[in-house]
């Protein structure tokens, strides 16, 4: 995800909106629990974002719209269910959930972008790897793979 | 599988030449040997690694395995002596992109009388053969940006710059003066940034 950056903010544009984000914060959040929270999960053989293909594959012209619906594939369905036994960790977790959820608010308040083929199959795609899973497994799993995201 | 494990294992990357390290298992002397295996994320088979098996150093260069950096990896190495040998034990999950240490730039310097001219270059990409194709880490990370210093070595007047492009020039100077630069990368996205590069000094040309 980079667009104009300035540091540590990001502005990203959504077809005629732009959104401030600081990608920083969220990404020394994610840094401070990373391995905590990827060491929580066993399963290998799958990627809840890079599987079959990866996100760095999605053409640029649904980049947008991919966006939008991982930032509410994250809020909806990954966060609440990102419960740990250490606070420490939980902490973090709400921080990097109510920095998704404020971006969520803002792109509500914009114009959708187009959301082409290949996003609607990404996003299905996904959440076929999400159901495969038990339910928290799931959530740990995607919490873990946010650099992947953050990185693209 | 009765031996202790190999302590440590990691990996340690600059301008993603990515290469595992570990430690011997604890009490125990020569004669370890060791081999290794590597996965990559979301597809998850191991793959052995044909030039670290029976190994006795404690390292495995696996940046040929680990290429992709829009991938991510676990490598796992197991300790072999004497007829014993230790559990497998694995990295963590190991990102290229954001997990890799960036060097710092090349600098070249040209000088008029009242002006330097300071030409910088990013580090290139780990390649698998010096014939092989460059890839500068500005391809990798679009979003790299220089810090420059500039030291005038007489007043000690010195001057900060950050900069996108990878040309700068400084003017205004005094002629006959010997100025000192060094740089350093910084990387937005993801957060990174390289130590800076050691002093390159250049004297501008006297007055006519």
């Amino acid at each position: 995800l980079n667009l104009m950056p300035t540091a540590g903010t990001k502005i990203f544009h959504f077809g005629p909106c732009s959104i401030s984000m600081s990608v920083s914060e969220i990404r020394s959040g994610f840094t401070a629990i990373k391995a905590n929270i990827q060491a929580r999960d066993p399963i290998r053989t799958l990627s809840i974002l890079s599987h079959p293909r990866s996100l760095h594959k999605v053409k640029s012209s649904e980049r947008c719209c991919v966006t939008h619906q991982l930032f509410n594939f994250y809020v909806d369905k990954v966060f609440k269910h990102c419960k740990t036994e250490d606070s420490y960790v939980n902490r973090k977790i709400s921080s990097i959930a109510n920095s998704f959820l404020s971006v969520k608010r803002k792109l509500g308040q914009c114009n959708k972008c187009t959301c082409g083929q290949e996003s609607t199959e990404k996003l299905q795609q996904v959440l076929v790897n999400y159901e495969g899973l038990n339910v928290t497994s799931a959530a740990i799993k995607s919490l873990g793979e946010l650099d992947i995201l953050l990185d693209w | 599988c009765s031996l202790p494990n190999p302590r440590n294992v990691h990996f340690e990357s600059i301008n993603m030449k990515n290469v595992l390290h570990w430690s011997a298992p604890e009490g125990t002397g020569d004669g370890v040997l060791y081999k290794v295996k590597y996965s990559v994320y979301g597809i998850g088979k191991w793959i052995r690694r044909p030039e670290c098996r029976n190994i006795n150093r404690t390292w495995c260069d696996l940046s040929s395995e680990t290429a992709d950096y829009e991938e991510q990896y676990y490598a796992s190495v197991k300790a072999f002596l004497n007829g014993m040998c230790s559990d497998w034990v694995e990295t963590a999950r190991f990102n290229p992109l954001t997990d890799t240490k960036i060097g710092p730039p090349m600098v070249s310097l040209s000088s008029t009388e009242n002006s330097i001219s300071i030409i910088l270059t990013a580090p290139e990409k780990w390649k698998r053969s010096p014939e092989g194709g460059s890839v500068s880490l500005l391809q990798v990370y679009p979003g790299l940006q220089y810090d420059v210093s500039v030291l005038n070595k007489k007043t000690k007047q010195q001057w900060f710059f950050s900069i996108s492009n990878n040309t700068l020039v400084v003017p205004w100077l005094e002629p006959g003066t010997v100025y000192c630069v060094s740089a350093q990368i910084y990387v937005t996205t993801p957060r990174l940034h390289s130590g800076f590069s050691k002093e390159y000094c250049i004297a501008t040309l006297k007055d006519k």
